[in-house]
């Protein structure tokens, strides 16, 4: 009966998983993060740090789309 | 006729199931963010049924078995499916009165196997799929989404931590709106899925459907707004559970929790482990309650719940086999699948009735939750 248990595909989830879920906290952590400091920054008149901070959220945007992407994709193509 | 009306029974009962399918879950997808104010409670729920709707169409291959690999689907018959449905909806019923989240697929599966045990007996029922589609599941979704939202918090606050606490809260209130609309959409897809799956069974032993063919319209949209109904009824007791009465949650914790479980979720769909979402998301709520602080979690409420997870299967599974029993009482016919519904619709009526005198009983978010 235990045989009966995909244990490759449980396996591969046991990291997998968690490492999908890294993926999506660090990405918005990035948009959270930039979007703040940037604020912060361009408030305090230094508009070169706030670019980049700026850049900062909007790569963590972009991961975070993908991510959301990714899972649509995973919805849509499910048998 | 006889079987034009199990038909219509199995039917409506399939539906029924579906409402309670979605007011059950609607817990799933929307309590973290009204917990945490990421949106007003009717908001949530509005956006909720209207993705859970949308989800029902993203994917109709409808599999024509319900319970495939875990019961002999030789046995299946429409009287089988109704006393599945009729356990399912039971523990529904009994797990929301309590608000204790649980799994409506792992009820719908006790109740067919508690039907088809009292139909052909043991070796109707096949342990390795009950393990491998049932009970490994069970136990790896809430450990995994547990450790990973609990990791998702500690890198959050480690990321995010030194920062102004006011926009880094809306930061996060506006990634639960589309963790939410991801789980919401996850949600219509699969569940909805599954009432059409059983419908389309029927209507396949009926004859009005030739096996392999697509479920007709109205049964795509019958599924669809049976599910959004019941989603937007919101199920406020499981909400206000797993919202407030787990933890106390910070908008970072409830985008973790629920992201976390969103990504535990779509990750094992995607290798060909399908998840419960309660069990998933449940895990992930008490894992980003425990890495902020263990006492924060009232872990003799994880007790409970843990314990009606446990019960699932069993409970579902006597209902299943008892409305069988009840149901062959009267023959083979229509006639104990009728007074059955019948009986349950009158005895509804009445708890509801008795419970709407006291205030709304489904309609009305609790001003706490």
């Amino acid at each position: 009966m235990i045989g009966a248990i995909n244990t490759k595909a449980l396996q591969e989830l046991a990291w997998v998983a968690p490492l999908a879920v890294l993926a999506v906290t660090v990405a918005w952590g990035l948009v959270v993060h930039g979007t703040t400091r940037a604020t912060e920054c361009s408030r305090a008149g230094q508009s070169r740090s706030a670019s980049l901070y700026a850049a900062e959220a909007i790569a963590g945007g972009v991961l975070f789309a993908a991510a959301l992407a990714f899972g649509l994709v995973i919805m849509t193509a499910k048998d | 006729m006889e079987n034009d009306i199990i038909l219509v029974i199995v039917v409506v009962t399939a539906l029924a199931f579906d409402f309670t399918n979605g007011f059950h879950d609607t817990a799933n997808s929307v309590a973290t963010s009204i917990s945490t104010r990421a949106l007003a409670p009717r908001t949530a729920v509005t956006l909720a049924a209207l993705l859970n709707f949308v989800g029902a169409f993203i994917s109709i291959k409808v599999a024509a078995t319900i319970a495939s690999g875990i019961v002999d689907s030789g046995i299946v018959t429409t009287t089988v499916i109704f006393a599945g449905l009729v356990g399912a909806i039971f523990w529904n019923l009994l797990t929301w009165y309590f608000g204790l989240p649980s799994s409506s697929s792992h009820a719908l599966i006790g109740g067919v196997v508690g039907a088809a045990f009292a139909a052909a007996g043991a070796d109707a029922v096949k342990g390795a799929g009950l393990l491998e589609k049932v009970i490994v599941p069970a136990l790896v979704a809430p450990m995994i989404a547990f450790l990973a939202a609990g990791g998702a918090i500690l890198i959050t606050y480690r990321m995010v931590g030194r920062l102004r606490p006011g926009p880094v809260n809306r930061g996060y209130r506006i990634g639960q709106i589309a963790s939410l609309s991801l789980l919401s959409l996850s949600h219509g897809t699969n569940d909805a899925q599954k009432t059409m799956g059983i419908i389309a069974l029927a209507l396949i032993t009926h004859g009005n459907l030739n096996p392999g063919d697509d479920p007709p319209t109205w049964v795509i949209v019958s599924a669809a707004t049976a599910i959004a109904a019941g989603t937007y009824s919101g199920g406020w007791r499981i909400i206000r559970t797993m919202g407030s009465r787990i933890i106390k949650m910070d908008p970072a914790q409830g985008f973790s929790a629920q992201t976390g479980g969103a990504a535990v979720l779509l990750t094992a769909a995607h290798l060909g482990f399908p998840l419960s979402t309660t069990h998933s998301i449940t895990g992930a709520v008490l894992g980003a309650g425990a890495a902020k602080r263990l006492s924060a979690v009232r872990w003799g409420l994880a007790g409970n719940i843990l314990l009606a997870w446990i019960l699932t299967l069993p409970a579902a599974g006597v209902v299943g086999a008892l409305t069988y029993g009840l149901s062959r009482i009267f023959g083979t016919g229509a006639l104990g699948p009728l007074l059955i519904s019948v009986s349950l619709v009158a005895l509804m009526a009445a708890i509801f009735g008795k419970r709407l005198r006291r205030g709304p009983a489904l309609t009305t978010a609790p001003v706490d939750a």
